[in-house]
């Protein structure tokens, strides 16, 4: 079944005055994605439109979109399941805007890669199973796609411009909780100061909109436990 | 002191009132947070008030009974009701907020928000109760 | 103006690792995408770093190709990969008969194989089916598709070559018989502009046969989709194949926390329309069973196509029967000077497109380097973007 829907896009290019928005209507079935629609938007109706997409499935990361003012991966949102007769669809916020629906990438990635956490972890996946001949353990990426749809999301960064963020204290974490080259000391140092894991309000945006299962709130929040209680320690006479 | 690129966008500034206090399309951390600032700011500008009521006293007795006659009216005990569930939101919240940030009960957060809320719904009930028939 | 060596068109894994390559040579390289590296069919392949088992068989050109590309990107790409290994799973009768062509074919190319037993089969994979009558171990191995082709980008970046995304290649430039650079509209600002290149190279993938058509040559491209299923859970940690000749839905990878499920195959014109067949989704899932039968009950995560440039014929109508080998076209045969196509390949053998591609430019230039891309560590992914 079909249905046509109607999208209202954030559009800007560079020399625009202001961002405005356009509207498009497409017909959609079961199957759409908000990214299906916006390519076909750009194939049969506007070849101007910008917008980042790569794996389709939700392990990329770099579809990340405002839908209906909801952080989404639009990779893998059913227009149809929205239940909206008009879907907004916007840009990332929290990063600088390229154009359309494409943010700049390279403040979260600067952050992101601070911490030096290796991408590939421990797999935990088939706990029982013994790895085959060869290989010592089994392993696996590490869970954040890089989407940043939680630094758009979070409040925190939303009003401080040098905000570590959330997937940036997510890595941190990840490289003091399994530490794989190093002692994750570094990662700890990076966070502890007012842009980092203290500035946090603990609204966890970042854990609800994160499609990856990182819940960065809970990083940041066991980084700040593990730094108050060194600091107790510390305060004690007590080094460790 | 960091060296990274501001997350500052030329073309779409930051907007931190609207960041913080939009809470549309937002989930239950982002509602919890702005009614704390909003109950905390609340407080404040309560304790202020306080002050400036206390300081009637200075000024002789018949004031201060002027006030409170107007301090039983019902709208004004509507508003003690309003402060009673300030204190008592941002008392509750602050304790969940405080042991979420230090790092105990991260993942039971929402739950100890719930907990601690029914608690506080509680403590209002019994709090407006008393307000209303004393 | 500003005028490169090389140009390339098309930002997926194959442009990308002719960059690196032509960088590490010391040419001034640029490459134009029309949207974010990798958006092509690059970012949506099956994630699968390919030991060659899947072809030992029937391509065994392609099996030595993969085999070959496999050790070399493990150690030029350290840390790109999940270094699980793979399985070739016989389930009935018919596959265990398979299972000796495979073990010979593999043998012939140079793959290892590890013979295992059911009983060792399922307790390094406890998820496989109960009917499993044997396994055999062979070093496949997970990639993500956008990381392991952004670290020939990253690389390239770093040794100096130009990246310019969102723009898109409206026209071809020539003079003569000569192309001498291409016309390209920046969708960041809408401006239209020439880039100037003693060479271009023409590696947009299945959309390789339209660009050749702007330059009036003839690339035998024919965009053939393939359907995948992501699945939520890691239903195994190994790659996971079917002991059976190429057929639909006959590879589980598994990746991060998803596990995938692929692939089908037809023809398409128009690879910016690729559609979605539910039947072919379907199709996924029950077969996918086969192998793993807690796929039926994993929560779906997503479904897509994405085309492979299929070398063949244009117009004629299925896919699977093509050698998957990728081939270089240098259409000075067809009169046209300057102009280069690469198209066909896999993810897996980018880098070795990439190398002989970068022979045909250099030899073309009169350049005299040596390719260095089987040495050369590569960066992280993550310096495409902080680099
Ligand atoms: C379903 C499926 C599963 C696969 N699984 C695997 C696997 O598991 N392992 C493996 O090794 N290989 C796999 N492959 C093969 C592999 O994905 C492809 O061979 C490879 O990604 C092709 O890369 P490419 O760079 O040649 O093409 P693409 O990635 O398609 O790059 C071409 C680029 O050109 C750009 N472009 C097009 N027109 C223009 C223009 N006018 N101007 C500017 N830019 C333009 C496009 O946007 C695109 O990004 C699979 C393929 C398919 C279809
Ligand atoms: C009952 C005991 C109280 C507790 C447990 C408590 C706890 C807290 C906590 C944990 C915060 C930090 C919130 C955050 O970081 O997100 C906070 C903020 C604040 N509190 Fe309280 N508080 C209490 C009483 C008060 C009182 C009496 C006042 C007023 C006089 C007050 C005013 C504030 C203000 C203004 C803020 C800042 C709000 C913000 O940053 O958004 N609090 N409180
Ligand atoms: S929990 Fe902290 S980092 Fe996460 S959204 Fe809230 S303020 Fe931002
Ligand atoms: S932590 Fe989650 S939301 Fe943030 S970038 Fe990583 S995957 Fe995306
Ligand atoms: S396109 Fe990769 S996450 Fe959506």
């Amino acid at each position: 079944m079909t249905k046509e829907i109607t999208f209202k896009v954030f559009r800007y290019k560079q020399g625009d005055p202001a961002p405005h928005y356009d509207r498009f209507t497409v017909p959609c079935d079961e199957n759409t994605t908000v990214l299906i629609a916006m390519q076909d938007i750009r194939r049969d109706q506007d070849p101007t439109l910008m917008l980042r997409h790569s794996c389709h499935h939700a392990s990329c990361g770099t579809c990340g979109m405002r839908i209906n003012g909801k952080e989404e991966l639009s990779c893998v949102v059913k227009v149809l399941d929205l239940g909206t007769p008009t879907v907004t669809v916007e840009p990332l916020e929290n990063l600088p805007l390229i154009s359309d629906l494409v943010v700049d990438m390279t403040g979260f990635y600067q952050r992101y890669t601070a911490a030096r956490m290796p991408y590939i972890r421990q797999s935990e996946f088939n706990p029982g199973a013994e790895p085959p001949e060869g290989i010592d353990r089994y392993t696996r990426y590490e869970n954040c796609i890089e989407c940043g749809l939680c630094l758009s999301a979070c409040p925190v960064a939303g009003s401080d411009a040098e905000y570590l963020g959330p997937a940036a204290m997510a890595a941190a974490w990840r490289a003091v909780e399994e530490p794989r080259n190093g002692d994750g000391k570094h990662a700890l140092n990076w966070v502890d100061n007012e842009h980092g894991c203290w500035r946090c309000h603990i609204a966890f945006e970042c854990s609800e909109v994160c499609p990856s299962n990182v819940d960065p709130a809970a990083g940041i929040m066991n980084l700040r436990r593990k730094l108050t209680g060194s600091s107790l320690l510390r305060l004690f006479g007590i080094k460790r | 002191m960091q060296d990274v690129q501001s997350t500052q966008d030329t073309v779409r500034p930051k907007r931190p009132l609207l960041a913080w206090f939009d809470v549309r399309s937002r989930k239950l951390g982002s509602w919890a947070f702005a009614l704390n600032r909003l109950t905390g700011l609340g407080l404040v500008l309560y304790l202020f008030l306080h002050l400036v009521i206390l300081s009637l006293l200075l000024r002789g007795e018949a004031g201060w009974d002027a006030f409170i006659k107007l301090a039983r009216s019902p709208l004004f005990l509507l508003m003690d009701a309003v402060l009673i569930f300030g204190i008592i939101y941002h008392g509750l919240n602050g304790i969940r907020v405080g042991m979420v940030g230090l790092g105990y009960g991260v993942r039971a957060q929402r739950g100890l928000f719930w907990t601690l809320m029914v608690i506080g719904a509680a403590l209002l009930v019994a709090s407006i109760w008393l307000v209303f028939t004393i | 103006m500003k005028s490169y060596h090389a140009l390339i068109i098309g930002g997926g894994g194959t442009g990308g690792a002719l960059a690196h390559d032509l960088a590490l040579r010391g040419l001034k390289v640029t490459l134009v995408e029309r949207g974010e590296v990798t958006s092509g069919t690059t970012g949506r392949h099956h994630g699968l770093l390919h030991s060659g088992g899947r072809y030992a068989v029937k391509d065994k050109e392609s099996a030595v190709e993969c085999i070959e590309e496999n050790l070399i990107l493990r150690k030029v790409m350290p840390g790109t990969f999940e270094e699980n290994d793979g399985l070739f799973v016989a389930i009935t009768e018919e596959d265990v008969e398979y299972s000796r062509l495979f073990i010979e074919g593999c043998t012939d190319c140079g793959i290892p194989t590890h013979q295992l037993t059911r009983e060792q089969a399922l307790a390094i994979e406890p998820n496989l089916s109960p009917n499993l009558i044997l396994a055999v171990q062979i070093p496949d191995a997970t990639m993500d598709a956008m990381r392991m082709a952004l670290r020939f980008f990253a690389t390239a970046k770093h040794n100096g070559a130009e990246f310019k995304t969102y723009t898109e290649v409206l026209d071809v430039e020539k003079t003569g018989g000569t192309v001498t650079g291409v016309r390209v509209v920046d969708h960041r600002s809408g401006k239209e502009s020439v880039i100037n290149a003693d060479i271009v190279i023409n590696a947009a993938g299945p959309w390789s046969g339209k660009v050749a058509d702007m330059v009036g040559v003839e690339v035998p491209i024919r965009p053939s989709p393939g359907v995948m299923l992501a699945l939520e859970g890691r239903l195994c940690n190994m790659v996971i194949n079917r002991m059976t000749p190429s057929g639909d839905g006959d590879i589980v990878v598994p990746q991060r926390g998803l596990s995938v499920i692929g692939t089908s195959s037809w023809v398409v014109d128009d690879p910016d329309n690729l559609g979605l067949p539910s039947d072919h989704i379907e199709k996924m899932y029950a077969e996918g069973e086969k192998m793993i039968p807690a796929v039926r009950k994993a929560p779906f995560r997503a479904a897509w196509s994405a085309a492979r440039p299929l070398i063949g014929p244009r117009g004629a109508d299925t896919g699977r029967e093509l050698s998957r080998t990728f081939k270089c076209f240098d259409h000075v045969d067809e009169g046209v000077e300057g102009f280069v196509t690469i198209t066909g390949g896999k993810a897996t053998t980018a880098r070795g497109m990439a190398e002989a591609t970068a022979n045909v430019v250099c030899q073309k230039l009169g350049v005299d380097a040596p390719c260095r891309t089987r040495e050369v560590v590569m960066l992280p992914h993550t310096a495409y973007f902080t680099g």
